[in-house]
């Protein structure tokens, strides 16, 4: 196998990801905390993010199925899902999070309904995206320390 | 600090993925450390009877914030360092400061910034 040709595939798109605005400067943060006593840490991290935004987003689903729009509460969810967001440097993902919430203070549910759309949009993709990432991680085997794009 | 070496940390914040990085950089320096997901888990751990060195303390939480939280926990006598850390903006660092807090940091925590302020505490030799 050529796990040269793997870890370049694994950087491009890595690079991409950074490039196209789905991730920022906080995911370097959480690659500077990998090491030997934590060797799989930004996978498990982004793997719990996947999985928690998951839940919240289930209630945000839920809240916005109800007759009457609970603004405050949609509110709240959208909030710790913009937390999450911001922890992992989902950049792009944390944008519709803050207009979401815009339209949540204009009490704006159609706003709130296409908003969400986009969210769900975004989360799908960087979901994709990372999986793919980390799975060519995997295959290229125990690599160096990535290198930050240029900025 | 509390009575052993190692320096005791109270992790409060309602979100999981933020509670694990956290975790994750605080146990690279040795910290022995504690979750909670809310103000009034938070406040509760000491009624309990246990003791810290350090409080990372979120604001925006279900029930009890960390304002809340932090002028709890001052007016049970609580001594602990507080860092609050929050998304607010400035705003919120004067409700923080006048509750009793000692440091202040925006999200995304800077880890630099997190070790400045952990060294200016003494927690790190």
């Amino acid at each position: 196998m050529d796990y040269v040709h793997l870890r370049r595939q694994a950087a491009s798109l890595r690079k991409g990801l950074f490039d196209q605005g789905y991730l920022d400067e906080q995911f370097y943060q959480l690659e500077d905390l990998q090491d030997d006593a934590s060797p799989n840490f930004v996978e498990e991290v982004v793997t719990l993010f996947f999985r928690d935004s998951a839940r919240l987003m289930a209630n945000i689903d839920q809240a916005l199925d109800k007759c009457v729009k609970d603004f405050n509460k949609l509110d709240v969810y959208m909030q710790q899902l913009k937390g999450s967001c911001t922890s992992i440097g989902a950049s792009r993902m944390k944008t519709e999070c803050t207009a979401f919430r815009e339209c949540c203070r204009d009490e704006n549910i159609e706003g709130c309904m296409r908003s969400f759309q986009k969210i769900k949009r975004e989360h799908s993709v960087l979901r994709q995206k990372l999986e793919s990432y980390f799975q060519l991680l995997r295959q290229a085997g125990p690599v160096e320390c990535a290198t930050r794009p240029n900025k | 600090m509390a009575s052993s070496q190692v320096v005791k940390v109270l992790i409060v914040d309602d979100d999981v993925v933020t509670r694990r990085i956290y975790r994750t950089m605080l146990l690279r320096f040795g910290f022995e450390i504690t979750e909670a997901g809310d103000g009034k888990s938070a406040v509760n751990q000491f009624l309990t009877g246990n003791e810290y060195d350090l409080i990372l303390m979120d604001n925006d939480m279900p029930g009890m914030n960390g304002v809340e939280a932090t002028r709890t926990l001052r007016g049970m006598g609580i001594l602990a360092k507080i860092i609050a850390i929050t998304a607010d903006d400035a705003n919120s660092r004067g409700a923080f400061l006048d509750a009793g807090a000692d440091e202040f940091l925006l999200k995304p925590v800077n880890f630099t910034m997190l070790t400045v302020i952990l060294k200016a505490f003494n927690f790190l030799n």
